[in-house]
């Protein structure tokens, strides 16, 4: 169970996050939507450790994450995906995911190192394997991550996410820049995420998914959680809809947004969506 | 790949004197390199003042090896204790800077090497200053006198064969992978759970050991050690030993050092325009090959594989 508890965040004079509170459940998917800079990224960041709430606190399991340091986050089961993919570009598909694995004890990682322990490399690639099988990329395993197509390391990323074990998981925007057919087959991978234990976050602008896999959403507005509900209450939500653009019957006007954002998104990604078709 | 120290043995073997230090001298500046290597190839971090551990290293030796001190202890326990207070080195000076990022570790660093060698300048009463310590005891293992250039040779591939099997080791383990992350992109590292600063901390004491040996074999073999051979100078020759050779590749480090301390050799017959000639040289070779002239994924896993293979 992941919980926003009346959590604040001002850059400046800027408020991008105003005494919002989430509950965000395991073994269900929870999205968050809200137009640009209504604080979604923000609450991400907030969670994984790249800053601190101004006042608030954000609890893991009931352990407060606020003030640790982030791997230390990481270590208490949180893992995220980046809106702009964040992969080690160098490294192989493989290597990305075992990155998530490496042990957290210092004294095995020097044992290991320095020939004093048994090293643990064939069980962690193997671990690492069943998951890239799982997101349907294992052929993808020994191609250098930078070189991938954008679709690609959008589901690379998914898989170091997945491969670390979370208690909680935070997708932000993890279908934006994907063609129709590879949104398809992410909305199949997030569905096979949901677990008894797993607190799962979904941010999206795409409608279409939001409404097919979310079990529970949460509306943000100008940092603020202007609604919370089912998807249908949510689709039905008159100030949901007048939020968006002002005027009632405007849902449809994020997927309009997120559609206009996908191409830029795939504009910025130019050099990858060439190596997609090619 | 296990021919290669042998060969470089039976060539050895049969040179003369001069051209046999210029090996044992490459094959130091090997060593060294495969040492600054974890931190600068493996984990992306410029450490400009490498020499300051190397100079720990020779100095241990010199002050226990010597009349300096009338203390003449054996050769193997000062490699231990030169290794050791080496590595407390990089740890100490490793906490307070590994925060840092690029440049100021750059600078820091680089500031440290010429703390000590200024250290070394000015503590007259423990390393007799600017004037260095002489009449360094010979060095000698399990009875086997350690003396002439062949002696040497012999020591020197021992210890570069169990340096190439100890770095590539670590490179493939996860601490390796974990020091590959850290270089790629450190904040995601962490959002990975990496103790980045952990991590950073033991590839800084591990490559300071390797450099804490190499100083203890170098005070030994010149039986002579003054602050005149750890200036920055030498950091950067080091430094350059891994750039130019192949950041993150054991074997691009040893072509490195080859070329280092040939090159210069070689151009001593235009002495005027040494300094010159090497300088354009390595500029020309960095800019045609940034990642050195061996890249990184032709390292030995990559050998390894390839005999495999066959
Ligand atoms: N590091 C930062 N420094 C200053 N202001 C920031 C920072 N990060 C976010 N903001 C501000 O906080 C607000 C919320 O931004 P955030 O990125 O969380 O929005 P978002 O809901 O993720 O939007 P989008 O849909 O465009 O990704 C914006 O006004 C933004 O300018
Ligand atoms: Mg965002």
């Amino acid at each position: 169970m992941l919980i926003f508890d009346h959590v604040t965040k001002r850059f400046g004079a800027n408020v991008a996050i105003d005494d919002a509170s989430l509950t965000i459940r395991p073994g269900v998917i929870t999205a968050v939507i809200g137009p640009n800079g209504a604080g979604k990224s923000t609450l991400v960041n907030m969670a994984a450790g790249s800053f601190r709430a101004t006042s608030g606190r954000i609890l893991l399991d009931g352990v407060e994450l606020q003030g640790l340091p982030k791997y230390k986050i990481a270590r208490a089961g949180l893992s995220r995906t980046y809106q702009n993919i964040r992969l080690f570009d160098g490294l192989s598909v493989l290597q990305n995911l075992e990155v998530a694995l490496v042990p957290r004890s210092l004294p095995t990682l020097i044992a290991q190192a320095f020939w004093l322990g048994p090293g643990a490399g064939a069980e962690v690639r193997d671990t690492c394997m069943a998951v890239l099988q799982r997101l349907g990329i294992a052929h993808l395993a020994e191609r250098q991550a930078g070189s991938l197509a954008y679709g690609q390391q959008k589901i690379v990323e998914l898989a170091r996410a997945v491969a670390a074990r979370p208690r909680a998981i935070l997708l932000d925007e993890p279908a934006a820049g994907l063609n129709h057919g590879e949104t398809d087959e992410l909305k199949a991978h997030i569905q096979t995420l949901r677990g008894p234990e797993l607190a799962i976050v979904l941010i999206e602008h795409d409608m279409r998914l939001i409404m097919s896999v979310s079990d529970d959403i949460y509306v943000m507005n100008r940092g603020a959680v202007l609604a919370h509900g089912n998807p249908e209450a949510i689709r039905d939500n008159p100030q949901v809809q007048e939020a968006y653009l002002g005027q009632p019957g405007a849902m449809g006007n994020i997927e309009a947004a997120a559609r206009g954002r996908r191409n830029r998104v795939r504009l910025r990604a130019g050099e990858g969506l060439a190596w997609g078709q090619s | 790949m296990a021919l290669m120290p042998i060969a470089v043995v039976v060539v050895g073997v049969f040179l003369p004197a001069y051209p046999l230090r210029i090996l044992d001298l490459v094959l130091l500046y090997a060593i060294l390199g495969m040492g600054l290597n974890i931190v600068v190839g493996y984990a992306g971090l410029l450490d400009l003042g490498y020499v300051a551990f190397y100079a720990i290293g020779a100095y241990t030796y010199a002050l226990l090896a010597s009349p300096q001190f009338d203390l003449h202890l054996p050769f193997l326990l000062i490699l231990a204790i030169g290794a050791g207070l080496a590595a407390l080195a990089g740890v100490l000076l490793g906490i307070p800077v590994l925060r840092l990022r690029g440049d100021y570790l750059a600078i820091v660093t680089l500031g440290f090497g010429e703390i000590i060698r200024v250290l070394m300048n000015n503590l007259d009463w423990m390393t007799n200053g600017p004037q260095g310590i002489a009449r360094i005891d010979e060095a000698s293992l399990f009875g086997w006198r350690v003396s002439t250039p062949v002696d040497f040779l012999y020591l020197l591939v021992g210890l570069a064969v169990l340096t190439f099997l100890f770095v590539w080791r670590l490179q493939e383990s996860a601490l390796g992978t974990a020091l590959a992350a850290v270089r790629e992109d450190q904040d995601a590292a962490r959002g990975c759970g990496i103790d980045t600063t952990g991590v950073k901390l033991i590839a800084f004491a591990t490559s300071a050991t390797i450099g804490g040996v190499g100083g203890v074999v170098f005070a030994s073999m010149q039986r002579f050690v003054s602050p005149e051979s750890f200036t920055f100078w030498e950091s950067l020759s080091i430094v350059l030993v891994v750039v130019v050779g192949g950041l993150g590749n054991p074997f691009g480090v040893m072509l490195g050092a080859g070329l280092l301390v040939l090159v210069p050799e070689l151009l001593r017959a235009y002495a005027d325009y040494r300094q010159l000639l090497f300088g354009v040289a390595l500029v020309l070779v960095i800019l045609a090959r940034p990642m050195g002239l061996i890249r990184r994924e032709y390292g030995p896993s990559w050998f390894a594989r390839k005999l495999m293979a066959r």
